[in-house]
């Protein structure tokens, strides 16, 4: 194209590069979505492929086909109509924020990303519920709510930018799921769009609907049953009061012994997070919110209610904290001291390139009562690879997130990241835990499900899967293992070879 | 293709997501080749893995604004603007983007002959209703100016190109506003016709050496320099970065924003009865998120009017972004819906921005801006 041409076209907006599709191509499957939605909103470039063959996690194995950016519930619909002429596995996604690799596509299938899907469609005060398309953001939510005095609880770390379809999807948690509980408590009812393509309400507004509760089969299935297109969410009531407490302490046993004092105690605390040394100091270089530096861990408390109650609260945290050897405690002073601590806390994974381009997260949780112990084992796993693990962790609900930290570049580094985390995962479920607390098992966790279930359990869970998606088109490749899967590999292989690289 | 972006600069970014929602593109399109995140692992297919430039790239690195809102957001503090800078110089330089005619855009902006003979040509067009309505420019472009008087030598007053072609009173106003805090001001005119911040966008940077070279030897006394435009200013206190020498580093720190510099003069002004104004603060870009000196815009406004209210939306761009809204009017536009939103939503009487590009893209919706310094001119002067 001539400059001059390029040149009119862009002050006329007509240039192709901002239109960003072409309305005809050779292929039947691009032609039927392309009908079915908008040319600019299906898309089949290099590097839109490339681009959604990605989530935040470390796995590289994605292969996207064709994406769409539905608007609509009828348009999701017409999707998986044309997926299922075309023989094509679905894969929805949203922010791509996963840990886990759920939204990771495998085998060139349709990516559906909600993104699009963004309108939060009523606030229904009357019934406690707020009904939202996938898309809406975590954060957005709150925020839109904030006027009428509600949030929505759930709040994982990466609340600012993750969907609710997502959360959905994930059963996500986050710090204050301590109390409040995690996202499958505050889904009140899903509209689905089956692996069929028919479109079904699970779940309801009655307190108790009849029948079986397909909502919460639903929520946690990580796209393999089908793509939620509207999500009633439960309002929750802004809290009258809060006290943040930042306790310091010369080692990760005593900040963990501090968490199960306090919940041994009878209280329940909205939030109870434990940072240790390395992450805490690169999370207080992003932040400055006053994280000392030189702590072994810290540990961020959190309660919340009526004044009176959390005055008491408080106080027991903590003298727990000190009979705990805490070095140091301090209470937030103001709503703006208390926000930049939770910023540090929130964006803790992301601070890690400070140290090395890349990191390998787990998400086992353990009982309380063996936190310090497990801990132990982490670091000392930790010392026989020589690698760097930090921890971070929800330490109320037993809850850990350890981070390998490692640049990817150095060589034979990744067998020994995955070696160490094969033993972690070995010590959490040996200590009485399980693989997941929220990020879900996509393509990262599903090798060590056998660890956790019989044949015989996870055979009940694909027949589970299966009356759902009989044809195994929605996610495949994910959750189950490979034997008992066996339709997602026959699917995943009948992929033409070659047609999208 | 090397697209000269340093290792350890690209790898800063664990692709995390967290900046996506502090990206105007992303939010007003949801498609990650629109985003921080996916513009650097673009930009690693391309370096690193010998993918194609292909139109869906280019459009992927063409359509960034620049507002740089992603830096702020990024736990670990990648330095995205530079990143981009420099993979626009690369492209630029092969031909690749920045086409001759928008080259020969920013030609004059370094001539003030030139851009005020071009500017007066916009200004007569514009009334005769020959310039496209979507680029968004606004209807009363100034045909001539009274020039600027110095109004003593403590502190030199960055005058620029485009802001001073088209919005001499704002300079007229913080000239008055300093003179009132006893701060004598000199203009710098025709010593330093244009900070390059336009070009460096473009992937000029060659041209923005030349002009930073300019106006560090024109200007060689250890003055401040103030500056009240956003976008010049963060340019300016770029000029460290982009010579890479003690000298430009030293100029660099003697840059200030006109609020910044006022922030701590405050108590010098006289003490008025403040206008009855409810005044919305829409912090430009290169202000919260490159300077990251944007409270100072409050501190000084605060004592002259009645009330100040908050844009809740995390300082997301207007879509300005210098050249942007020229460039790329339809994204510029679906940006600046989303912000008229943001501003509707707090009921302001006036809108107050320190940049003259976000002010002259809101004129274009309606919206009435007015710079942080004519309000304060304004309530001095009752």
């Amino acid at each position: 194209m001539s400059l001059l041409r390029r040149a009119v076209d862009r002050v006329r907006g007509t240039d192709d590069s901002v239109r960003g599709a072409q309305d005809h191509t050779t292929d039947p499957l691009l032609d039927a979505l392309i009908d079915a939605l908008d040319p600019a909103r299906v898309k089949f470039d290099d590097a839109q492929r490339s681009l959604l063959g990605k989530d935040a996690s470390v796995f590289d194995g994605g292969n996207a086909g064709p994406i769409c950016y539905p608007t609509s519930t009828s348009e999701v619909v017409a999707i998986m109509k044309i997926a299922t002429q075309f023989d094509r596995a679905v894969v929805p996604r949203g922010a791509g924020t996963g840990l886990a690799g759920g939204a990771i596509p495998l085998g060139a299938p349709i990516v559906v990303a909600v993104t699009k899907m963004r309108d939060v469609i009523e606030i229904d005060e009357a019934n406690g519920v707020a009904w939202v398309e996938p898309g809406v953001i975590n954060l957005d939510l709150t925020r839109h709510l904030a006027p009428l005095g509600y949030h929505f609880a759930p709040d994982p770390s990466s609340q600012q930018v993750c969907t609710i379809g997502g959360n959905v999807a994930n059963n996500s948690g986050g710090p204050h799921c301590l109390a409040y509980g995690v996202t499958n408590a505050h889904i009140q009812a899903i509209e689905v769009v089956t692996p069929a393509g028919d479109v079904v309400m699970l779940g309801g507004l009655d307190a108790e609907p009849d029948g079986y509760d397909l909502r919460g089969v639903f929520v946690g299935s990580e796209g393999t049953l089908g793509i939620a297109t509207k999500v009633a969410v439960k309002l929750t009531k802004n809290r009258p009061a809060v006290r943040t407490l930042l306790l310091s302490f010369s080692s990760v046993r005593d900040a963990a012994n501090t968490v199960s004092g306090v919940i041994a105690a009878g209280i329940v605390p909205a939030a109870m997070e434990v940072m240790d040394n390395a992450i805490t100091q690169a999370v207080e270089n992003y932040v400055n919110a006053g994280y000392p530096r030189d702590a072994a861990a810290v540990l961020l408390a959190e309660v919340d209610g009526p004044n009176e109650g959390i005055e008491i609260d408080a106080n027991r945290i903590r003298e727990i904290g000190l009979e705990n050897n805490a070095t140091d405690v301090r209470l937030a002073a103001d709503e703006a001291e208390r926000a930049l601590l939770w910023k540090g806390r929130k964006t803790a994974f992301g601070a890690v390139a400070q140290i090395a381009p890349n990191y390998y997260l787990h998400d086992t949780v353990v009982p309380r009562s063996k936190l310090a112990d497990v801990l132990d084992q982490i670091y000392a796993i930790a010392a026989k690879y020589e690698l760097l693990i930090m921890n971070v962790f929800h330490a109320g609900d037993g809850n850990l997130h350890p981070l390998i930290v490692f640049d990817g570049r150095d060589e034979g580094i990744l067998d020994r990241v995955h070696a160490a985390g094969a033993e972690i995962i070995e010590a959490s479920l040996a200590a009485g835990g399980v693989l997941s607390g929220e990020h879900g098992i996509g393509v990262e966790k599903q090798a060590y499900m056998h660890l956790l279930f019989s044949d015989a359990d996870l055979d009940h869970q694909n027949r589970l899967r299966r009356a759902f998606d009989p044809t195994c088109r929605a996610n495949p490749g994910k959750v189950l293992p490979a034997g008992h899967s066996c339709a997602d590999i026959q699917h995943l292989r009948s992929v033409p070879a070659g047609l999208w690289g | 293709m090397d697209l000269h972006l340093d290792e350890d600069d690209l790898n800063s970014c664990v692709q995390c997501g967290l900046c996506l929602p502090h990206c105007p593109t992303f939010r007003v399109t949801g498609d990650e080749a629109m985003s921080p995140r996916g513009r650097i692992h673009l930009m690693r297919e391309v370096q690193d893995n010998g993918a194609p430039l292909t139109p869906e790239v280019l459009e992927s690195f063409e359509t960034c604004v620049q507002c740089r809102g992603c830096e702020p957001a990024c736990p670990s503090s990648v330095p995205y603007g530079h990143l981009m800078e420099r993979t626009r110089e690369t492209l630029a330089d092969a031909g690749a983007i920045t086409p001759l005619w928008q080259r020969a855009m920013f030609a004059p902006l370094a001539t003030p002959v030139a851009l005020k003979a071009g500017s007066a040509a916009l200004g007569v067009a514009k009334r005769l209703k020959l310039v496209p309505k979507r680029l968004g420019l606004p209807d009363d472009l100034p045909l001539r100016q009274e020039p600027l008087e110095p109004t003593g030598t403590d502190v030199y007053f960055f005058t620029g190109c485009v802001m001073d072609a088209w919005q001499r009173d704002v300079h007229r106003s913080g000239m008055r506003v300093l003179k009132a805090a006893g701060i004598g001001a000199t203009p710098t005119n025709e010593l330093a016709p244009c900070c390059g911040a336009l070009h460096a966008h473009a992937g000029l940077a060659d041209q923005t050496r030349d002009l930073a070279e300019q106006m560090m030897g024109n200007l060689r006394d250890d003055k401040p320099i103030l500056v009240d435009s956003a976008g010049c200013g963060a340019a300016m206190k770029d000029y460290g970065h982009l010579l890479g020498t003690t000298e430009a580093e030293a100029f660099s720190s003697r840059v200030f924003d006109i609020q910044e510099f006022l922030a701590d003069h405050v108590g010098a002004l006289p003490q008025v009865d403040p206008l009855d104004l409810r005044v919305a603060v829409q912090d430009p870009c290169h202000l919260r998120h490159v300077q990251r000196v944007h409270l100072a815009t409050r501190t000084v406004l605060a004592p002259f009017v009645r009330e100040l209210v908050e844009i809740n939306d995390d300082g997301l761009c207007c879509g300005a972004g210098g050249a942007y809204s020229v460039l790329q009017p339809e994204l510029a536009g679906q940006i600046r819906d989303r912000k008229v939103n943001s501003i509707s939503a707090v009921q302001p009487d006036v809108v107050a921005s320190a940049n003259p590009g976000c002010s002259l893209h809101l004129a274009g919706a309606g919206v009435q801006t007015l710079h942080p310094m004519q309000i304060v001119d304004e309530a001095l002067s009752q």
